[in-house]
């Protein structure tokens, strides 16, 4: 099983990296860079100083933990994880080519399994850096460290390594069981998530965004909105120990779960 | 004896006048969406709102007690049809992706464009479906809570004062429709796949949404807020529905981002709709 | 002999639609043609003996084991799908390979595999050509290539010919003749009559979900009693051959033809036999040339879909 996957891991790798939707990776993955680089600019060309937010003045580290908390935690990683995670053996039914590992004597499972790898590799490979940039531009602002930030900067690749794991073994369950995965990714990061985490009790445990939040070292951000305020005084972060144990157990349960509805799903192709 | 011709026999029936073939094309649109149990799930369940807003109107003017806390303003309007805002997106994504990605993928695009119908009409139909789906989660509960609540009275006192609320719903609406679906129908026409399109939907939306809320921090003000699109419509639907506005961009800005939004839309479609690929 | 594919009371439908429908049969050894028209069920079977989906009812055995959920098996088997679907951005060399190597091949090992299944096919010279530039034939016999290049015993081949020119279709019948005189099977499909008919006489005949018959063409043929058989015989003497025809009943019509006769039998044996011994006698002239224009698959066919 392991041999196989790693040999559809090494065939699929290739052929998501050079693919086009690897175009709106980069997008996404660069948008943060050039909202980095504007605030930069910004700063430079007026003299304006940050803000004060709570009394205190806002610096290039909180810049970058709003970066951290607001474009990858909430969107970038989830919806990274939806598109991809979704499309794992869903491109290859609507490419057809399927049919070609299919016939080929490795388990089903190892083809999802492979094909998950390549995309656990390929998004780390955009975004990772993608964060790392953004956090030399912006954390000098103000005043801040490079050196002193960095193990900082450490934990959020980490989370954004271990978020992008969990998020996109959850969206390959959903791609090997549901007939249109990507609304229901859709509606689960845009609707389930930031809709039950308002709420006080158990149900937030139903959600990654919930143990991903305890790994993130910045402060969850003031937001404006109603939900926002909900989200504030609701705030309740799990012990690191315990959402690495629960991100670990999501990631490993939902893998084995697609795995096995692949092996026993039918894809029946279009004509 | 007479000999019947027995080859192809040609079309002898009333033709639609040119200009209104758009229609066949709504017409399938919306047939093939009705045949999806899926989908007819998804827009009842969008119409929960509605009810639950009905039920606010009917304590607001039954249980006099009850009326202060659940008191019906021209913002309960508003409110509701922003809070459709999630249900318009899921719309618009089940419905958008795939009407011009589809068609592109099936090569059918060349097919529709040798008929006697126009690539403006082929448009307006794929438009008319998008709009008609979403006007009927805006505006046409926007209008039944209206017409619910001067039942519930028993009079026109609140219409009277309010009578500016009739054109708002539907203005508010019908913008909300336009530049939802014609963004979504121009990102389809970009991508031979709709799940690739459904999810440059959600990055539009949602990061603008994201970099406005970095961007407000880091400013310390609402000024930037018309980088983001829903924060756009918020502003052009508080100064519609003459509510105190959200945020400190002038609503004026807010609707220029949205129709330029529109206008850039409508020239993607242009160069993306052809029978023929041009390939520069 | 034991039979390659086997299919026990096998049904598949999907949803409310019947793409097979309770078919028994045994594919022996060599090439067997599967025919069809368009919607028949092929694409279903080729589906399930290739074990991409899994029978409603019955059982589907595929060299002696059952295939669905057994991947083991495909070290055995190569399949070559209908559909034109293929990573474009690889080179044919770069695909062939690849997919050699999930068959457990060393990188080497498949480049190796995979040159010689291209050589096999003639695509040697635009191996280094990336697929997305190549022509439909050459297309279609990439995706033999894949298919051939770990020297399977059973090669599955699903509407092979569709979109090559007259020059690549004769070289890929040619090929797939060739793999079945070296020992090996081979199934292919088409809706084309006479392309299955240059490649075997051995046939599976699909129409409408069941499978309408199965065997050798002229053994089919035969069994069709209702329908009249014609022979064409070629002989100096016609008359006097149709009179010897006409002392039998055996014989229900015939016709003359610029020195042939066109004789329908209803039962061709007792015809054949008659025929051979007046040959031998010589009694009646040379004879010159005997064949059944109606033996032809297309006929078959249009028999056993009409009755």
């Amino acid at each position: 099983m392991i041999t196989s996957a790693l040999r559809i891991f090494d065939l699929s790798l290739g052929q998501m990296l050079w693919s086009r939707r690897s175009v709106f990776l980069a997008l996404l993955a660069g948008g943060p860079v050039g909202l980095a680089l504007g605030i930069r600019v910004i700063l430079l060309l007026t003299p304006a100083q940050l803000p004060m937010v709570n009394g205190a003045r806002m610096s290039g580290t909180a810049i970058f933990g709003l970066i951290i908390w607001l474009l990858y935690l909430r969107f970038i990683i989830p919806v990274l994880g939806a598109f991809y995670g979704t499309s794992l053996i869903a491109d290859e039914v609507e490419d057809k080519t399927i049919t070609y590992l299919f016939t080929r004597p490795i388990p089903r499972g190892a083809v999802l399994v492979g094909k998950y790898l390549a995309y656990l590799l390929c998004t780390i490979l955009l975004v990772l850096p993608s964060a790392v940039i953004v956090y030399f531009i912006v954390t000098p602002l103000g005043g801040g460290s490079i050196g002193e930030q960095f193990p900082s900067l450490l934990s959020d690749l980490g989370m954004l390594a271990v978020g992008l794991a969990a998020y996109g073994a959850l969206f390959a369950l959903v791609g090997a069981t549901f007939k249109r995965p990507l609304v229901v990714g859709l509606v689960f990061t845009f609707g389930w998530e930031p809709g039950v985490l308002i709420f006080p009790g158990y149900l937030k445990h139903a959600t990654i965004a919930f143990y991903l939040q305890a790994l993130v070292p910045h402060a969850m951000p003031n937001e404006e909105s109603v939900v926002g305020g909900i989200l504030q005084l609701f705030n309740e972060i799990p012990p690191l120990e315990t959402s690495l144990a629960s991100l670990a157990g999501i990631t490993l349960v939902a893998l084995w779960l697609a795995s096995r509805a692949t092996q026993t799903r039918e894809f029946v192709l279009d004509q | 004896m007479p000999i019947h011709d027995q080859g192809y026999r040609h079309y002898g029936g009333q033709r639609s006048a040119p200009g209104r073939r758009w229609a066949v094309i709504a017409r399938a649109g919306v047939r093939t969406m009705f045949s999806k149990r899926a989908f007819i799930g998804l827009l009842l369940l969008s119409w929960l709102p509605f009810f639950v807003r009905a039920v606010q109107i009917y304590i607001s003017t039954s249980v006099p007690q009850a009326a202060a806390l659940v008191q019906v303003t021209p913002a309960t309007f508003k409110d509701f049809l922003e809070q459709q805002s999630i249900w318009v997106f899921f719309i618009t994504v089940y419905v958008g992706a795939g009407l011009i990605a589809n068609d592109r993928r099936a090569n059918a695009l060349q097919i529709y464009l040798s008929k006697p119908l126009t690539r403006v009409e082929y448009m307006f139909g794929k438009l008319a479906i998008l709009m008609g789906f979403l006007l009927l989660v805006t505006g046409v509960p926007g209008l039944m809570l209206l017409v619910l609540q001067i039942l519930f009275t028993g009079e026109l006192t609140f219409f009277r004062e309010n009578l500016h609320l009739l054109p708002a719903i539907t203005l508010f609406s019908v913008i909300q429709a336009l530049t939802f679906s014609s963004t979504m129908l121009a990102l389809s026409s970009l991508s031979k796949s709709s799940r690739y399109v459904a999810i440059l939907y959600a990055a539009v939306i949602f990061m603008s949404q994201a970099i406005y809320g970095v961007l407000r921090q880091v400013t310390g003000d609402t000024n930037v807020a018309w980088v983001s699109l829903p924060a756009n419509m918020t502003q052009v639907g508080s100064a519609i529905f003459r509510v105190p506005l959200q945020y400190k961009t002038p609503w004026p800005v807010s609707l220029t981002v949205l129709a330029g939004l529109i206008l850039a839309s409508a020239v993607v479609l242009e160069r993306r709709v052809r029978g023929v690929e041009i390939v520069t | 002999m034991a039979a390659i594919i086997a299919a026990d009371h096998v049904s598949k439908w999907y949803g409310q639609v019947i793409g097979l429908n309770d078919v028994t049969l045994t594919v022996p050894p060599g090439i067997t043609g599967l025919l069809g028209p368009n919607g028949a069920g092929k694409s279903t079977f080729m589906k399930l003996v290739t074990g991409q989906l899994k029978a409603s009812k019955g059982a589907v055995t595929v060299l002696g084991e059952p295939i669905w959920g057994n991947p083991s098996l495909y070290f055995r088997i190569g399949f070559c799908p209908e559909q034109d679907a293929f990573y474009d951005r690889m080179t044919g060399l770069e695909w062939v390979t690849a997919l050699v190597r999930l068959n457990g091949a060393t990188e080497a090992e498949a480049a190796a595999m995979a040159n010689r299944a291209l050589d096999y096919v003639d695509l040697a010279d635009a191996a280094g050509k990336k697929i997305g530039a190549y022509s439909k034939g050459m297309r279609q016999r990439v995706k033999m290539a894949q298919a051939l290049a770990h020297d399977p015993e059973l090669l599955i081949l699903d509407e092979p010919l569709g979109g090559m020119d007259p020059i690549a279709r004769r070289k890929t019948i040619r090929l797939i003749k060739e793999w079945g005189r070296s020992g090996k099977s081979v199934l292919v499909s088409s809706h084309i009559l006479h392309e299955i008919e240059s490649m075997t006489s051995n046939i599976l005949l699909v129409n409408q979900g069941r499978i309408l018959a199965e065997g050798n063409i002229h053994q089919i043929r035969d069994l069709i009693d209702e329908h009249p058989h014609t022979v064409y015989v070629k002989a100096d003497q016609t008359r006097a051959l149709a009179r010897a025809f006409l002392s039998e009943d055996d014989v229900l019509s015939m016709k003359f033809e610029d020195g042939a006769v066109i004789v329908q039998t209803a039962r061709p044996d007792t015809f054949y036999a008659r025929l051979t011994a007046l040959a031998a006698s010589g009694e009646l002239g040379a004879i010159h040339e005997v064949t059944s224009p109606d033996d032809n698959l297309q006929a078959v066919f249009e028999y056993l879909v009409k009755s």
